[in-house]
């Protein structure tokens, strides 16, 4: 068929998969709403377009692994399996850098005032629909999970914003803690950037609403009570661990769905 | 009534609960968790410690609610943990969620529940150890041959899909070893061991680590032999490396018994050194001055010892033929003093600057004899000094810098001379020292002697550069100079209690200070004249020795040596005294100088040239 030469030229072509899916895609969401519109009258031409969609689909992700482009090229396209690398290095390394600055403040601040028992439900992302175990995460689809990705990085870009200001001005902030926070607040915007690098191969032309949960706990930092200000650090920071932790986990289940097919 | 009906119920309420009591029972105590943990983050278990029982038969029962909800749940499974344990399925386990889990103990008295324990399973993750673990010995050809080991992750951990990533770490020692050695293997589940020891059984355990966890136990160990790595090349080397062993064996034996004589075919040996005249054996038996004698050489070298150097006295003659001779020293012989070495009666008794110098560096024997400074009447020169004021003795000025004999007398204020008993005193050999001799010189020729303070160096020699009438003095000269001038208000008198005529301020000759004993006296010998004038060269310092001249003593401390026309080398005797050594009485200056110490430190006499005379020598001396 005519139009599956052209799709089929456009695989291996310079543009890559992604421009060749997308174009596919809309191919198929034409023949998908024409479906619907005849619903149960399946054109002729509709079910070599799938096929070719579904093959486009799979040959791509093979074909995914281009290699990487030389520096400088403007229209270069950093082939998936290393923006997912990356990715992987990143939450990971956003987690331990959480989980230490946690650990650290609970020993300096925290000890024996049970702040700990007072954390229950405090978290600003509760309310983002995340899987809590392993079978909810297999169950989701990968976009629904990188758009939850996406949407607890973009909710916690305010809240590590303030984090540094804050922590600044803390009594005493050791140094270790205060640089981890600034290390914390750098990649997770570095983060961010390569997940929408991502969600544009992934999901080419997509354009999703920018949700994120509002953060509303500012005031609570800046209380002058000592002890219900350190309360406040220490919530925001045991969230950010979890959250972190949860962002890490996602990736890394994504990765291995994408780039290796479950067989890490 | 009723009242009566209250009480009597209180009572035997109390008496049961009092008879309970004796007997032993009480409520249970409070239990306590004290694990959680979670092999795969998809389930997790928890432990916990019964309190006492009370004596009862006591029944726990575990309850919790999560983090959002307020349903409040119970245990789901109380055995497959074990005894005391809960164990939460995977439908009953969320993630990133708080559980908020209480033990109830239960028995007929009460209960009691524990505190309450958060948990989130995220981080109680430590999954088991690696399995499967396997062990292949492989040797490739022509390589090194290594150790192939291989596992598998536990298997409830699902790597797979990445819920759980895991890494590894692989540990072996030979089976007799103490220390394991521990290789990182990152996410690989296999790894190569290269450096082993063939013919060793090496044990090999792994472990593994989720991303975000806890080490898991070390595995089953797992055991292998590495067999002999024995090629035919290792072989051949050791072969050879026996055979040259042996050869080496043999030719060691060989030169063994005949080795002088190859030796000396291969190397001749060098010849000896033979000097005209000298013989060798005279050498070996050796009294030196016999072999000294065959080779022409008169009173060199002194002997070891000392004491044979010592002079008994000293004479000072007044003319210049006079020589300071220590001629008399046989009549006193009740020192002991062994003069059997010095032949002193060749000596014309004049000074010499050639003459070695007799104060050997290993003078730390105690003087056994005193060391008396003779003067004759020959001594008596009180013109020329007087007139110009000047000791014979010129100082050197140049280069003699840190080559001025001084003592080292330990900051004690001692003199290195002490007084002579009254009753040595002899016209013709008496036994002076050198303040003694000062004394008469000064008594006749009007000039003082002074011990040189180190303290006041530059006092003194900005007074001597005034008494001497400018003569040039470089910066750190002292002299011992015998200022003829008794109107010096410098001078004091060291030694006081006798004057005698002897000593004569003409201290023209040149003495050469042999020996000071302990009783302070100055063995002095006469140099040599003929030699002193040819050997007289202002420029050689080094070459030729120097024996300080007294020429006056000074403040009663203060020896002022001046040295000879012939070398430069001024003799310069100070010695520490603190206070002003102008107020230093004559008393005082006894005690100084009968208190004599030395610092300990070694005689840096140079043969080379009189330099100074460090007071270590004299330290037996003067003890006491």
């Amino acid at each position: 068929m005519k139009m599956s030469k052209v799709y089929k030229a456009n695989i291996w072509g310079r543009e890559g998969c992604r421009t060749s899916r997308s174009s596919l895609a809309k191919g198929v969401s034409r023949t998908i709403t024409t479906m619907d519109s005849n619903r149960l009258s399946l054109k002729a031409g509709s079910l070599p377009l799938l096929l070719l969609l579904v093959s486009n689909l799979l040959l791509c992700k093979s074909a995914a692994s281009l290699p990487v482009c030389p520096s400088g090229a403007a229209n270069c396209q950093v082939s998936l399996r290393d923006l997912f690398d990356r990715a992987v290095i990143l939450s990971h390394y956003i987690h331990n850098l959480s989980s230490e600055m946690f650990n650290e403040f609970d020993k300096r601040y925290a000890q024996g005032k049970g702040f700990f028992t007072k954390t229950i439900n405090s978290c600003h992302t509760s309310s983002l629909p995340t899987p809590d175990d392993k079978e909810q995460a297999q169950q989701t689809k990968h976009e629904d999970l990188l758009n939850l990705v996406l949407t607890v990085l973009r909710s916690w870009n305010d809240p590590l914003y303030h984090l540094v200001a804050e922590m600044r001005g803390l009594q005493e902030a050791p140094d270790t803690i205060l640089s981890r926070a600034i290390e914390i607040e750098e990649q997770n915007k570095q983060l961010l950037e390569g997940m929408e690098k991502i969600v544009g191969q992934v999901q080419p032309g997509v354009k999703e609403n920018e949700v994120y949960s509002v953060w509303s706990g500012l005031p609570s930092l800046q209380i002058a009570d000592e002890d219900s200000r350190l309360f406040a650090f220490y919530n925001l920071l045991h969230c950010l661990r979890r959250d972190s932790n949860k962002i890490d986990n996602y990736l890394k289940l994504l990765k291995c769905r994408l780039i290796y097919n479950n067989n890490c | 009534m009723k009242e009566n009906v209250a009480s009597t119920f209180v009572f035997i309420l109390l008496l049961f609960l009092n008879t309970n009591l004796l007997n032993g029972q009480s409520p249970p105590g409070k239990p306590e968790i004290f694990k959680c943990r979670s092999p795969e983050k998809e389930t997790f278990t928890c432990w916990w410690k019964p309190g006492t029982d009370g004596g009862l038969p006591t029944n726990y029962t575990l309850t919790y609610h999560k983090e959002g909800e307020t349903e409040i749940y119970e245990c789901p499974d109380y055995k497959t943990g074990g005894p005391n344990s809960c164990y939460f399925n995977k439908k009953h386990t969320s993630i990133w969620t708080i559980y908020v889990i209480v033990i109830n103990a239960t028995n007929q008295m009460g209960s009691s529940a524990s505190d309450p324990r958060y948990v989130d399973v995220t981080y109680i993750v430590e999954p088991n150890p690696p399995v499967n673990l396997t062990l292949e010995v492989k040797q490739p050809k022509d390589h090194k041959m290594y150790l192939w080991i291989k596992w598998f992750p536990p298997t409830l951990v699902d790597s797979r899909t990445g819920w759980l990533i895991l890494q590894y770490e692989i540990r072996l020692k030979p089976e007799k070893a103490a220390e394991w050695e521990t290789h990182f293997a990152g996410q690989q589940t296999q790894f190569k061991i290269l450096s082993l020891y063939p013919g060793q059984k090496y044990v090999v355990q792994v472990r593994c680590k989720p991303d975000h966890g806890f080490w898991s136990k070390w595995g089953p160990e797992s055991s292998i032999q590495i067999p002999n790595d024995f090629t035919m090349k290792d072989a051949v080397w050791i072969f050879v490396a026996v055979l040259s062993a042996v050869i080496g064996l043999i030719m060691v034996w060989v030169v063994a018994l005949k080795g002088y004589s190859m030796v000396t075919c291969i190397l001749p040996p060098v010849p000896g050194p033979k000097i005209k005249g000298f013989d060798t054996h005279l050498l070996e038996k050796g009294k030196s001055e016999e072999l000294l004698s065959a080779l022409g050489c008169q009173d060199f070298p002194p002997s070891s010892d000392c004491e044979d150097l010592l002079v008994e006295f000293l004479e000072v003659i007044d003319s210049e033929d006079q020589q300071l001779m220590p001629a008399h020293s046989k009549k006193y012989p009740s020192q002991g003093v062994k003069h059997t070495h010095l032949d002193l009666d060749s000596d014309s008794g004049q000074g010499s600057c050639d003459s070695p110098s007799l104060l050997s560096e290993k003078c730390e024997e105690p003087w056994a004899n005193p060391f008396p400074f003779h003067t004759s009447e020959g001594i008596e020169k009180p013109e020329s000094p007087e007139t110009n004021g000047t000791p014979t003795w010129e100082p050197q000025s140049t280069g003699l810098e840190g080559k001025m004999p001084y003592f080292h007398a330990g900051g004690s204020k001692s003199a290195w001379l002490l007084p002579q008993p009254p009753k040595q005193h002899n016209p013709r050999s008496s036994y002076h020292n050198i303040s003694d001799v000062c004394k008469l010189a000064m008594g006749t020729a009007g000039g003082s002697c002074t011990l040189v303070d180190k303290t006041d160096t530059h006092a003194l020699k900005s007074s001597k550069t005034t008494e001497t009438g400018g003569e040039e003095k470089a910066g750190e000269q002292r002299e011992v100079e015998s200022s003829h001038s008794q109107t010096d208000p410098d001078t004091a008198w060291l030694l006081p209690q006798e004057e005698t005529p002897f000593i004569s301020a003409k201290l023209l000759d040149y003495v050469e200070i042999h020996k000071i004993n302990k009783d302070g006296a100055l063995s002095l010998l006469p140099k040599q004249k003929e030699t002193s004038n040819q050997t007289e060269t202002p420029s050689t310092p080094e070459t030729s020795k120097e024996y300080a001249k007294v020429s006056r003593v000074m403040d009663n401390h203060l020896l002022v040596l001046v040295q000879g026309p012939c070398p430069q080398n001024l003799a310069l005797f100070e010695e520490p005294a603190t206070g002003a050594p102008s107020s230093l009485q004559q008393n005082q200056a006894e005690k100084d100088l009968a208190s004599f110490t030395a610092s300990p430190s070694n005689c840096k006499l140079q043969m080379g040239g009189l330099d100074y005379l460090d007071p270590a020598c004299f330290k037996h001396s003067f003890q006491g």
